[in-house]
């Protein structure tokens, strides 16, 4: 199921961090259009949380567009009319830029910067 | 669109001169789950019992919506006298005739392997707790009060008995209020979060705004009376402020780092002990 943790000692609110985590598998190709989602009891049970939580991480999943709920038969994955490409390029720019400001809290120059990504990326 | 399950005004109650609750009101709605943290002898026990009917207030109302009758509040303690002497298949089935229970779900029991025969004063204190857990879920709760009880369960009893509550609160749009120490790993189920001391309530909030309410400022000096506080933490060398209510307006006027904080920070930081709280 999920690969990702939710954080509880994280600020981060839980239901934003299952959110969070169902973008990343939609992105990563794990989760594809026609999956079904764990049943709401089910994923509060597995992950010790409340089901209002998870109730509410799949609300707003569905009013962002990125899955269907079926009255009676749960939870489906439908990003159809997502551009995914658009969405990980936005998600990619705030990692970034989180990055960026632990980077240069830490004293390092643009030019560290660039060095060092240009090591890493040419490595694989 | 949400309602409330229970009122409480004016509450106060005495034990001898000391003054355990004092003059607490709040409301809680139906289906929500609440967690009840504050120092020992704070009064957050008290509390519960004043909500199961345990005992009787000196002065002020505890009032559950109307068809709240006693069987559909649900009280677990390690204090509470089970029938000591029958055995759990004896506990269940007088259990089940009191309560005209008619298809008592033996899921939770059988769960736990244990021999139906055994007396009820035999049980570990894990076992003793989901049996009384099973038998409060057979009515149905509207409201479960659980106090101080988690941490006396080893941790594969804690699983079922938090899949239990997680069950119910999603089946029966159960109403949980608990009380906890230690707000450990496990724990995640709370939406609301109360804190108590001195027999007041002096933080209430939704868990998941909680984070913007409560910010932490670690300053070498006192910080502005502008910037209330509700307790600080002091080292040889750093003064840590926990702001609250903390206001974004605050950043454009007193540039400190305001640091976020988690539910767990929080909470440790109130039941710790290592924290004072001024009366500022």
């Amino acid at each position: 199921m999920f690969r990702y943790n939710i954080n509880f000692s994280s600020p981060v609110p839980i239901y934003q961090q299952i959110i969070l985590a169902i973008k990343l598998e939609i992105l990563s190709g794990r989760l594809k259009t026609g999956d079904q989602l764990p049943p709401i009891r089910e994923l509060a049970k597995i992950l010790k949380l409340n089901p209002n939580t998870v109730a509410k991480a799949y609300y707003n999943l569905e009013g962002e567009g990125f899955i269907e709920s079926k009255r009676g038969s749960g939870n489906w994955v439908n990003y159809k009319n997502i551009k995914l490409d658009s969405l990980r390029k936005r998600m990619l720019e705030d990692e970034f830029r989180s990055f960026l400001e632990s980077a240069l809290s830490l004293g390092a120059t643009k030019e560290d910067i660039k060095k060092l990504i240009e090591k890493d990326l040419s490595h694989d | 669109m949400t309602e409330n399950i229970l009122e409480i005004e004016n509450l106060r109650v005495k034990i001898g001169r000391k003054t355990i609750l004092d003059d607490i009101g709040i409301q809680f709605e139906k289906n929500e789950s609440v967690v009840i943290a504050g120092r020992n002898g704070s009064g957050k026990s008290t509390f519960l019992r004043c909500l199961a009917n345990v005992i009787f207030p000196d002065r002020g109302s505890v009032v559950y919506n109307e068809g709240i009758t006693k069987e559909k509040i649900g009280f677990i303690s390690d204090q509470i006298s089970l029938f000591e002497n029958l055995t759990v298949e004896q506990g269940i089935r007088f259990h089940s005739s009191v309560f005209h229970v008619e298809d008592f779900d033996y899921t939770l029991i059988n769960d736990l392997k244990f021999d139906l025969s055994q007396k009820i004063k035999n049980l570990s204190a894990g076992e003793r707790t989901l049996y009384h857990l099973s038998l409060l879920l057979s009515q149905k709760p509207e409201i479960l009060l659980i106090d101080e009880i988690i941490h006396t369960i080893d941790p594969y009893l804690r699983e079922k008995f938090l899949e239990a509550v997680i069950e119910l609160i999603d089946r029966c749009q159960t109403t949980v209020i608990m009380i906890n120490h230690t707000f450990s790993e496990i724990e995640k189920i709370p939406e609301r979060v109360l804190v108590m001391e001195k027999g007041q309530f002096i933080l209430d909030e939704k868990c998941e705004t909680l984070g913007e309410k409560i910010k932490s400022v670690v300053s070498e000096k006192e910080t502005p009376e502008e910037i209330p506080y509700i307790f600080k933490r002091e080292s040889s060398f750093q003064k840590e402020y926990f702001i609250y209510p903390f206001k974004e307006e605050f950043k454009k006027t007193f540039p400190y780092e305001y640091k976020e904080l988690s539910l767990n920070d929080i909470i440790k930081a109130f039941v710790g002990g290592q924290y004072v709280k001024e009366g500022n």
